[in-house]
């Protein structure tokens, strides 16, 4: 018996707010999948929407296969629950010794989450959200806040994951995981630039560093660190 | 000049340092004093023990705009226009003179079209920029920024950068995890454990940082670039 095919797709959805509006249309299969966009276009309301904790103004969305879903939102201390570090990995239901060892913070396991710095509210959020799986992740600006070496340490997380759809929605730049598609939102509609590196031609929200590693005539073959980084060494030799 | 001279609070720790006129962009890992710091220099904090004055003054009797890391706790007001507005009107400025000025700034942020809304119908970028606006609006001496670039798009980055180096302020103190930010400062801190290691141009603290993740890919193709 094979694995269970998961699939999200998109049937011309869409939400309308004063003059604002998004449209979406796609299939997110299994694999991990980076949406960008400019401030206030749209990544967030997506997110919710394909949660199914925001109403669509019209359209629908498909899930196929999805029995677990998870999203994890922009703000981190909008999920807090617990009054201690500790409390709120319970919350989670994981286990607050292995999950702050982990991360570091075991000897700021009394203390509220809110008076973590936001990168460390962070870190402890996405750890209680990785400890398990899902077949849906949505990932809404996870690198946010976190120092360049938890970036990196995220990238590998979501790169460990061989199952599942991933779906990151996020600003960030330079560090990032290999992906398996790239979207965007431009002029309010979610557009597939299909997958790297060919998608780089088409991708409005390129990275600079991809722009200029192009232009210097070594493209990355993906979008992760270490592709920018193997790009970059062809062209210093 | 910002002068630090045997400051401690909390995990922070600094023996001396000097910061000219500029932009001064702090670096480090999460937790290790960046916030801490920034905390002091807008005078939200006062040290523990030690100085920390600002062309031999105190913070508290500086100029200052704020922003802070969590976009949701720099908001006062309902609507946007109103948030913007509310450091002249604290300050008692005429109100046609508060109408320009919060125009006027609005349009360097690029955020004209916002100005009508509500702050609790804003994406996480749009408050930050509207926090911005309002830390920028009144042209403070010193301008704090813990992190505003998290929730931002490159071009959205792009015009508030012109936007903050010409807003005026003698001091522009933030910090980032945005490398490409770090990289158009004039002066680098690297935080370490709220004890500063590292401090220069990014000239001289990014060739150190090489074989970390916060040395940016893009300044190794600058050598590229020139041959």
């Amino acid at each position: 018996m094979g694995v269970p095919m998961v699939r999200i797709t998109l049937n011309q959805v869409y939400a309308v707010r004063d003059q604002w509006s998004l449209s979406a249309s796609g299939t997110f299969n299994e694999g991990v999948h980076l949406v960008s966009g400019d401030v206030g276009s749209g990544k967030s309301t997506l997110a919710l929407m394909m949660a199914g904790l925001l109403p669509l103004s019209g359209g629908s969305i498909e899930k196929t296969g999805i029995t677990s879903g998870m999203l994890s939102l922009q703000f981190p201390e909008l999920h807090v629950t617990g009054l201690s570090v500790a409390e709120e990995c319970t919350s989670w239901g994981v286990d607050p010794c292995k999950i702050l060892e982990a991360i570091g913070l075991t000897e700021k396991k009394d203390i509220s989450p809110l008076s973590l710095s936001r990168g460390e509210l962070t870190q402890l959020h996405l750890a209680c959200v990785l400890a398990k799986d899902y077949d849906l992740l949505l990932l809404d600006e996870p690198f946010s806040s976190l120092d360049c070496e938890e970036k990196v340490k995220l990238c590998a997380r979501i790169g460990q994951k061989s199952q599942g759809i991933t779906i990151i929605f996020t600003h960030e730049q330079n560090i990032l995981p290999r992906v398996t598609r790239i979207w965007e939102i431009v002029d309010g509609t979610l557009v597939d630039c299909g997958t790297p590196p060919n998608a780089f031609q088409h991708w409005h929200h390129v990275p600079s560093v991809i722009e200029k590693l192009t232009a210097l005539g070594s493209r990355p073959d993906n979008i992760s660190l270490d592709d920018l980084r193997e790009a970059a060494c062809r062209i210093q030799g | 000049m910002i002068t630090a001279e045997f400051l401690c609070y909390r995990n922070l720790a600094i023996d001396a340092l000097s910061i000219k006129p500029g932009i001064t962009t702090i670096i480090g890992a999460n937790g290790s004093g960046k916030t801490t710091f920034l905390k002091l220099c807008a005078g939200i904090a006062v040290p523990d023990s030690g100085t920390l004055l600002i062309d031999d003054a105190l913070p508290r009797e500086t100029e200052t705009g704020w922003v802070n890391e969590f976009p949701d706790r720099n908001i006062l007001f309902v609507n946007v226009f109103d948030e913007i507005a509310s450091p002249l009107r604290f300050r008692r400025i005429p109100c046609d003179e508060i109408d320009s000025n919060v125009r006027a700034c609005a349009e360097t942020m690029g955020i004209t079209h916002l100005l009508k809304r509500a702050e609790r119908e804003l994406s996480g970028g749009e408050k930050v920029l509207v926090s911005l606006a309002a830390a920028l609006v009144h042209h403070p001496k010193v301008l704090v920024l813990d992190e505003y670039d998290s929730h931002l798009d490159a071009r959205s980055l792009a015009k508030i950068e012109q936007g903050i180096r010409t807003a005026g302020a003698d001091y522009v103190i933030r910090c980032t995890q945005q490398m490409d930010t770090a990289i158009q400062s004039d002066y680098l801190l690297f935080i370490d454990s709220g004890r500063i290691t590292h401090a220069g141009t990014p000239d001289l603290v990014f060739p150190i940082l090489k074989d970390t993740a916060y040395y940016p890919v893009v300044w190794g193709c600058r050598w590229s670039e020139s041959h």
